[in-house]
C-alpha cells in the first residue's frame, strides 16, 4: 500500500463527514425523531389516533379545538370555581407535585451534596464516606422504592415491620401511616430520592471543588478570612458554572422521575407526578391522545432546562 | 501471545452471555409435553383431537404462575399426552403485554384473560362455535356473558366467586355468635361484635397497582344485597350511570365500615395500607385482629399458606354474603386468535366432560363447565361449587367487564374515598369514565 500524500488525507470532500454521520442519524432519525413526530401527532388526536383530538369535545364545556388533549392535561386536575379552590387544587394537581419535587429534591441534592463534599475534602476517611453516600445510587429506582416501603410500612398489630414506625412505636407513639397521609406523603417520597441522587451531585461537586487552587485558600486564611468566608466568597464562585450543570441536570432527571412514586404509592393520595400521570393515560385508561399530550407538556417544561445545561456545556468547552 | 489469549478468552465470554441471552427466551416458556410423546399416543379418555398432529404447537399467554400454572399443566397433560399437542405457555400480569402483542399482529393462539377483552378484541377473535365447543355443559347466563355482538368469543375456564366472607368457627363459637343469613342479621352482628369489643371487619385494599380492588369487590356485593343483579348488569352496560343513588348508597355502606377504627383494623389508614393478603390473615392469627374478612375463593389457600395447621372446617370457614341476589365472581376467559387444528382439539377438550372433570379434579378454582360439577376433590371446592351451581345469576366484576380503563379508575376513586376524598365528586368523575368507556 502506498502512502497516501499528507494533503490528499487532509483534504474531506464536503461529503464525507455526512457520510460518516449517516448511520448515527439514521438510527437516532428511526428512534429518537419519528417518535417524537409522532407523539406530537398522536396528541392532537382522540383516544384511537383515528379522529382528530377536536371530536372529543362535549358540548357545554369550554373546547381548544384540537388542542382539546392539552386543554384535559392542563387543567382536568384544577378545580377552577374560585381562586381558592384553583390554588388548592393545583398544589394537590401532579403538576403541583411536580414542582415541589423540582423545589425540595433539587435543592435537597445539591446542598446535601456540596455539603459531603466540602467536610469530607477535610477527612481522613474521605474515600470510606463517599463511598458510602454514592452506594445509594447504584440500586434501582425500583428497588430503592421496595426498600423505603418497607422502612415507611404501616401496621396495626403490636408489631411493626416499618422500620420508622418501630422507632415511633418505640418511643410509645402511635404509628404513622406514611404513605397515605396526604401532607406528609409527597415529601416522604422526595426524602427516597434525595438519598438516591446526593451521592451523583457530591461526586461532581467534589470534584469541581478540588479544583480551587489551594493557594487562594491559603491566601484568604492569612488574610483573615474564617471558613465560612472562604467557602461562600471564594470557593462558590470558581465552582459556580458546575453547580449550574448540576442543578439543571437534576431537574430534568426529577421531572422524569416516574419510579419511586410509581412503586411506592402507584400515584394515589395525591402523590402523582406528571411521567405517573403520563403512565396513567396511557397504559390504565388507553387514552393514546391524552397521554401523548401530558408527554409533550413534559418536553416543553424541560426544553428551557436542556438548553442552558447544553450552552453552559459548550461555554466550557469554548474556555478551554 | 498473552494478550492474544486474554482477548480471545473474552471474545468467548461475551459471545457465550450473548449467546444465553439469546437462548433465554425459551428457557422462560415451560413446555408441556411429557417426554413419552415418542410413545403411541393413547387415547382411553375419548379425547377427539380434532385432526391435530403430534408435535403441533399452541402458545398461550395467561395470567398465572406458580402453583397456577402447575395446576394448568395437569389439566392440559390428558390433551398433550393423548394427540401430541405441545403447549408453551407463558405468564405474565401486565395487561400492556397481551396488548402490545396483539397490536403488533402477533398474539398467542390462545390467551387466559378478563372477559373486558373479548369485546376488546372482537374483531381478531375466532367465534368458540367454529372450534368446536360442546356447548350443553355450559349454563345460559355464562353463554351471554361469553358472547360479543351475537358471537360466542370466550370460553369461560375458571371461575372464583367473591361474595363470600371469611370467618374463624372457632372464634365464633368461642363468642357465641351465629352466621347470619339476612343482611339485617349481618348488621346486628357487627355491631354486636363492637359492643364486645372486637374489631368486626379486617378490609386491607392495598395491591401496589390495583389497591382498592378488594374495596369495588365489597361495593359490588352491597348492590348485589341492595339492587340486585339487573342494577350490575345496568351498570356494566352503561344504562345506569355510576353516580346513581343506589351505587352512593353502597358506598356509604361500605365507608362507614372502612374509615372507622372501631369496624375495621387499623382505619381508614388500615384499610389503605394493609395488604389484601395480610388482611386475610389478620382474622385467623393469635389473638385474633379481626372476625371477618370478606375475601374472593383464593383466601382458603392464603390461609393454609401461612398457618399450615388451621384445618377446614373448624378454624376457618365461608358463608355467602347474606341475602346477595346472585353471584360476583372473578373469571378467566379462554379466547382465541387462531383456529388451527390443535386449538379446536383444545377448546373440544375443556369444554367437554373429561375436560370438566379434570379440571374440577385439579382443583384450579370452580370451572363452570357442568359435567365438573360434582368432580371436586376439595371440601372448600365443593361448598363454593354448590353456592356457584345454585346461584341464579352471575355477574362479572363491573371493573373487569366495563374497557378503556374504567377498572383502576374505580380503584383510585375509592381509595381516595376511603382516604378521605369527597364521595359525589368521585362518583360524577367515574360516571364520566363509565360514559367514555362504553360510547
Amino acid at each position: 500500500m502506498a502512502k497516501p500524500k499528507v494533503s490528499a488525507v487532509m483534504k474531506q470532500g464536503k461529503l464525507t463527514p455526512w457520510l460518516y454521520l449517516l448511520p448515527a442519524l439514521i438510527v437516532m432519525g428511526f428512534f429518537i425523531v419519528y417518535p417524537m413526530i409522532n407523539t406530537v401527532s398522536l396528541s392532537l388526536k382522540n383516544k384511537d389516533g383515528t379522529a382528530s383530538a377536536a371530536t372529543t369535545c362535549k358540548e357545554g364545556e369550554p373546547c381548544w379545538g384540537i388542542f382539546e388533549n392539552y386543554r384535559y392535561a392542563l387543567t382536568e386536575e384544577l378545580n377552577t370555581t374560585t381562586f381558592e379552590t384553583t390554588w388548592q387544587s393545583f398544589w394537590e394537581s401532579s403538576y403541583g407535585n411536580t414542582l415541589k419535587w423540582i423545589v425540595f429534591m433539587v435543592s435537597g441534592t445539591v446542598i446535601l451534596g456540596l455539603l459531603i463534599a466540602v467536610l469530607s475534602d477535610r477527612v481522613r476517611y474521605e474515600s470510606l464516606a463517599k463511598a458510602i453516600i454514592f452506594m445509594p445510587m447504584a440500586i434501582s429506582f425500583v428497588g430503592a422504592g421496595v426498600i423505603w416501603k418497607f422502612i415507611y410500612d404501616f401496621g396495626t398489630s403490636q408489631v411493626q415491620i416499618g422500620l420508622l414506625n418501630a422507632i415511633i412505636t418505640g418511643l410509645g407513639g402511635k404509628p404513622i401511616s406514611f404513605l397515605s397521609t396526604t401532607t406528609l406523603n409527597t415529601f416522604m417520597l422526595i426524602f427516597v430520592g434525595i438519598w438516591m441522587w446526593t451521592g451523583f451531585c457530591m461526586t461532581i461537586l467534589s470534584s469541581a471543588l478540588k479544583a480551587v487552587p489551594e493557594e487562594l485558600q491559603e491566601a484568604a486564611r492569612i488574610d483573615g478570612a474564617n471558613e465560612f468566608q472562604i467557602f461562600f466568597k471564594i470557593m462558590m464562585p470558581i465552582i459556580m458554572p458546575t453547580v449550574v450543570v448540576v442543578i439543571t441536570t437534576m431537574v430534568i432527571n426529577v421531572l422524569k422521575l416516574f419510579d419511586i412514586v410509581y412503586v411506592m404509592t402507584g400515584g394515589n393520595y395525591n402523590t402523582e407526578v406528571i411521567a405517573t400521570r403520563m403512565y396513567t393515560e396511557m397504559y390504565k385508561n388507553f387514552q393514546t391522545g391524552r397521554g401523548t399530550a401530558i408527554a409533550v407538556v413534559l418536553i416543553l417544561a424541560i426544553i428551557p432546562f436542556i438548553f442552558m445545561n447544553i450552552r453552559r456545556f459548550m461555554a466550557q468547552e469554548a474556555m478551554r | 501471545m498473552r494478550k492474544n489469549i486474554l482477548l480471545l478468552i473474552s471474545l468467548l465470554l461475551v459471545i457465550s452471555v450473548g449467546l444465553s441471552a439469546c437462548g433465554g427466551e425459551t428457557e422462560e416458556v415451560t413446555e408441556e409435553v411429557s417426554e413419552e410423546v415418542t410413545e403411541e399416543v393413547t387415547n382411553e379418555l375419548g379425547i377427539d383431537c380434532m385432526g391435530a398432529e403430534a408435535g403441533d404447537e399452541v402458545s398461550i399467554l395467561s395470567q398465572w404462575s406458580g402453583t397456577e400454572e402447575e395446576n394448568l399443566n395437569a389439566i392440559l397433560a390428558p390433551l398433550a399426552d393423548a394427540c401430541g399437542i405441545v403447549f408453551n405457555l407463558e405468564s405474565t400480569r401486565d395487561q400492556a403485554l397481551l396488548d402490545t402483542r396483539v397490536q403488533a399482529g402477533t398474539p398467542p393462539d390462545i390467551t387466559f384473560w378478563n372477559v373486558t377483552q373479548l369485546s376488546q378484541y372482537e374483531d381478531l377473535l375466532v367465534a368458540m362455535t367454529d372450534l368446536g365447543v360442546n356447548t350443553d355443559n355450559y349454563a345460559d347466563y355464562w353463554k351471554d356473558i361469553g358472547t360479543v355482538n351475537g358471537k360466542w368469543l370466550g370460553l369461560p375456564v375458571k371461575a372464583d366467586p367473591k361474595t363470600l366472607i371469611w370467618y374463624s368457627p372457632a372464634n365464633f363459637e368461642a363468642a357465641g355468635y351465629m352466621v347470619p343469613t339476612t343482611w339485617a342479621e349481618l348488621d346486628a352482628l357487627v355491631e354486636q361484635m363492637v359492643a364486645d369489643g372486637y374489631v368486626p371487619w379486617s378490609l386491607g385494599m392495598e395491591s401496589e397497582d390495583a389497591t382498592g380492588w378488594t374495596g369495588t369487590d365489597f361495593i359490588q356485593d352491597i348492590l348485589l344485597v341492595t339492587q340486585g343483579p339487573d342494577y350490575v348488569s345496568g351498570i356494566i352496560d352503561g344504562s345506569i350511570p355510576y353516580n346513581d343513588p343506589g351505587v352512593k348508597e353502597a358506598y356509604e355502606i361500605y365507608g362507614k365500615w372502612a374509615m372507622s377504627e372501631t369496624y375495621t383494623v387499623g382505619g381508614a389508614a388500615g384499610t389503605v395500607s394493609i395488604g389484601f393478603n395480610d388482611a386475610i390473615l389478620k382474622v385467623f392469627s393469635d389473638p385474633p385482629e379481626a372476625m371477618m374478612v370478606k375475601q374472593s375463593g383464593f383466601a382458603g389457600g392464603t390461609i393454609t399458606g401461612t398457618y399450615a395447621d388451621l384445618v377446614y372446617g373448624t378454624d376457618f370457614d365461608f358463608f355467602g354474603v347474606p341475602e346477595a341476589q346472585g353471584l360476583q365472581g372473578g373469571s378467566d376467559w379462554m379466547m382465541s386468535f387462531s383456529d388451527s387444528a390443535a386449538v379446536k382439539a383444545l377448546v373440544a377438550y375443556l369444554s367437554s366432560d373429561v375436560g370438566g372433570e379434570k379440571w374440577a379434579e385439579v382443583g384450579f378454582d370452580l370451572t363452570p363447565n357442568m359435567a365438573g360439577a360434582d368432580a371436586y376433590t376439595d371440601a372448600a371446592l365443593l361448598k363454593k361449587g354448590q353456592i356457584l351451581s345454585s346461584a341464579t345469576g352471575f355477574v362479572p366484576d363491573i371493573g373487569d367487564s366495563i374497557p378503556s380503563g374504567f377498572g383502576s379508575a374505580e380503584f383510585t376513586g375509592i381509595t381516595d374515598y376511603v382516604n378521605g376524598g369527597d364521595l359525589d365528586a368521585i362518583l360524577d368523575s367515574l360516571a364520566e369514565k363509565q360514559a367514555e368507556a362504553l360510547e
